[in-house]
């Protein structure tokens, strides 16, 4: 078997194994642990310099609740959800459509228009950011939800066409003949065959998008302005205090915010299986 | 009626034309097998047929309607691929019912057309399976089930067995012979197996390069094959070639000297040659005895098989000989073997390869 399983290795590789493990996880996650632990600290903690050492007291329940009471923030999150759930089934949606079609019908300009959602990935979306708030701004969609959902989604279909068009070619081809042999048409074998088959891609890339565009905050404070549309990394902005940063405050928001990913993940957790192509052919 | 007629068909992919140009019937209910070295079209033409490929030029038709420009759910013709493309997330069940169930067919009428084709397959203890939880031969037999539930009226089989093992390669011939038999239907099966195709076939198709070589019932093609290809590609083991000159003899006869000086008359039915004329003797390994005047070679090889003794030797010039043997007989690799010919039995073939004269010992 490989690779070979830790328990065959001898007694010190194993032991070194496991005392070093934790230790680069730790390393690992130090970031996110220390984001973790400054929420829960006191501000006099960060006032008095204890950035890094033991809090000093639990405060975690006064952090947490005063960010919902002194931001706006439960609005936020709601925004970014009216964001990110129409862009996800949006860009998915779509590039199953595309991706379809790019992978299965055979036409004069299909690798032209492949390579062409493939080299839109390649633009840094930083150069886009002054003619698509132009643009937006001319369409009347500047600081609308829509505004957002509508080109979030048009920059994410690119790579989500990439995915999907490569995961349909690797299905085997003879599915679809076969089915057009016994007379199903092109929509329902789409529906019936290559959908189902399009799960777990459909799940991962669910996943990968919407962390994406929840965690965006560049188009979110290119392209919203109001309060009623600010998605929640914009809208975090709003606990930094006027004086002082209020760090304790934005660690308990940025962990907030980071929850909807996470939960995200493991709800699509049970869609990503491996071999569902399993029996169809002799192989 | 479903007779299949193919006219001077062609297939090129880019620049490589792949069908060079085929003609051939296909009657109504004729059990039909493609047979030829990999590689020579066999698939392309069966897909062409299916109305998968495209035809560069020629013309198709199917009980005498043009198929030009028909799709191929309009064809009255059912495929089973060469790798059984079930739909894997469906069950056994769902996957023979899925055609008909998306073209409109009502529920009543879905319902006995599975289970006639489960019963015939017997497959219904197996219908709430997914294909994955299937053996290899019961995924062949689930693919067949899709097939016949659309009661077409052309099969096409696409090299259905050639991923199982032997016994259960031998009862799906058994099945699929019985199937045709039941169902009286045109059947185009494409197959390496020498075996499958002798015992199937209406007719033998031997392709080569995009070609016909030959088309004709399994003994036509073993007793009277029209060239060296077809010749060394019929029968196994396969046919013995010697090269050699031939001479006309007296009383109509053709006389071959051999490459190692050995001599053979045979009866020239009519052939003619010129004198010294460049030819290659064939004969096959079954028709030769060891023992008895004719040739003699060194042993190289023997294979006890039981039922018989197969002998691989070499004559003096050099070319390998075959000899298939009586089971009890025995010689040491080394020794001599002198061989017995059968005259009757002998193919001649002129240097372009076409026969001059066949063995058929039928006659
Ligand atoms: N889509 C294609 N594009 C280009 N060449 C192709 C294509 N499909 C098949 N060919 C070529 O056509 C030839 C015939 O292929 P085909 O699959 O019909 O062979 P086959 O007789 O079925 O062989 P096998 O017995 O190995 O299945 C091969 O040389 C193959 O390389
Ligand atoms: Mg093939």
């Amino acid at each position: 078997m490989f690779p070979r399983p830790i328990q065959k290795s001898p007694p010190w590789l194993q032991l070194s194994y496991k005392a070093l493990l934790p230790v680069a996880l730790v390393i690992w996650l130090l970031p996110l642990i220390g984001i973790a632990v400054t929420s829960v600290r006191p501000s006099s903690d960060l006032a008095a310099g204890n950035y890094f050492g033991w809090p000093s007291r639990f405060a975690g329940v006064e952090n947490y609740a005063s960010v919902f009471q002194n931001s706006n923030i439960g609005w936020y999150i709601l925004n970014s959800f009216k964001v990110t759930i129409p862009t996800v089934i949006g860009a998915v949606g779509l590039s199953c459509l595309t991706g379809f079609a790019l992978a299965v019908y055979k036409f004069r300009l299909n690798l032209a228009v492949f390579f062409m959602f493939v080299a839109g990935n390649f633009v840094p979306f930083q150069i886009l950011a002054i003619p698509v708030r132009e643009l937006t701004l001319r369409l009347g969609l500047y600081d609308t939800i829509t505004g957002l959902v509508l080109f979030h989604a048009a920059f994410q279909t690119g790579f989500c066409t990439l995915f999907m068009r490569n995961f349909i070619k690797a299905l085997p081809f003879a599915l679809i003949e076969s089915a057009r042999v016994e007379g199903v048409s092109e929509w329902k074998i789409f529906r019936h065959i290559v959908l189902p088959l399009m799960r777990p891609a459909i799940a991962a890339l669910s996943v990968l998008i919407f962390t994406f565009v929840w965690n965006d905050y560049f188009w979110a404070t290119i392209m919203a302005q109001s309060a009623d549309v600010r998605p929640v990394t914009a809208g975090m902005n709003e606990l930094k205090g006027q004086w002082k940063v209020a760090w304790e405050l934005i660690t308990a928001a940025s962990i907030v915010a980071a929850l909807p990913p996470v939960a995200m993940f493991f709800l699509m957790q049970k869609h990503f299986i491996a071999g569902l192509t399993l029996g169809a052919t002799k192989g | 009626m479903a007779d299949v007629t193919l006219r001077a068909i062609t297939k090129s992919f880019g620049d490589v034309r792949i069908i060079k140009g085929i003609d051939l019937e296909i009657a109504d209910g004729e059990f039909c097998v493609f047979v030829g070295p990999s590689g020579c079209g066999k698939s392309t033409l069966l897909r062409m047929i299916a109305g998968l490929e495209d035809i560069t030029s020629g013309s198709l038709s199917i009980g005498g309607r043009e198929m030009a420009d028909v799709e191929p759910a309009g064809r009255g013709v059912a495929m089973v691929f060469q790798s059984y493309a079930l739909y894997p997330h469906m069950t056994v069940r769902d996957n023979i019912s899925f055609g008909l169930r998306m073209t409109g067919h009502k529920p009543a009428d879905i319902e006995a057309r599975l289970r006639r084709a489960a019963d015939m397959l017997q497959l219904t203890h197996l219908l709430d399976r997914k294909p994955s939880q299937l053996s290899g031969g019961q995924r062949q037999r689930v693919a067949i089930g899709r097939a016949i539930v659309r009661e077409p009226q052309v099969f096409l089989f696409d090299e259905p067995l050639s991923n199982l093992d032997a016994a259960l390669r031998v009862q799906m011939r058994t099945e699929i012979g019985k199937l045709h038999a039941d169902l009286r239907a045109t059947m185009i099966y494409v197959t390496h197996d020498q075996v499958e195709a002798m015992t199937m076939a209406g007719k033998i198709v031997v392709l080569n390069a995009g070609a016909v070589e030959q088309a004709g019932s399994p003994l036509e093609l073993y007793h009277r094959p029209r060239n060296l290809f077809v010749a060394g590609f019929i029968g196994s083991p396969r046919m013995n070639f010697v090269a050699g000159t031939a001479a006309p003899a007296a009383h109509g006869r053709i006389e071959v000297v051999l490459g190692d000086g050995a001599r053979v008359l045979l009866d020239g039915r009519g052939a003619t040659v010129t004198a010294a004329q460049p030819v290659t003797l064939g004969i096959r390994p079954e028709h030769l005895t060891a023992g008895g005047g004719g040739l003699r070679a060194t042993v190289r090889l023997a294979e006890y098989l039981g039922s018989e003794t197969m002998f691989y030797a070499q004559l003096a010039d050099g070319s390998g000989i075959a000899v298939k043997a009586d089971g009890l007989a025995k010689a040491a690799a080394g020794s001599t073997l002198d061989i017995g010919i059968n005259p009757a039995a002998c193919h001649l073939f002129d240097k372009d390869g076409v026969a001059v004269i066949h063995g058929d010992l039928t006659r």
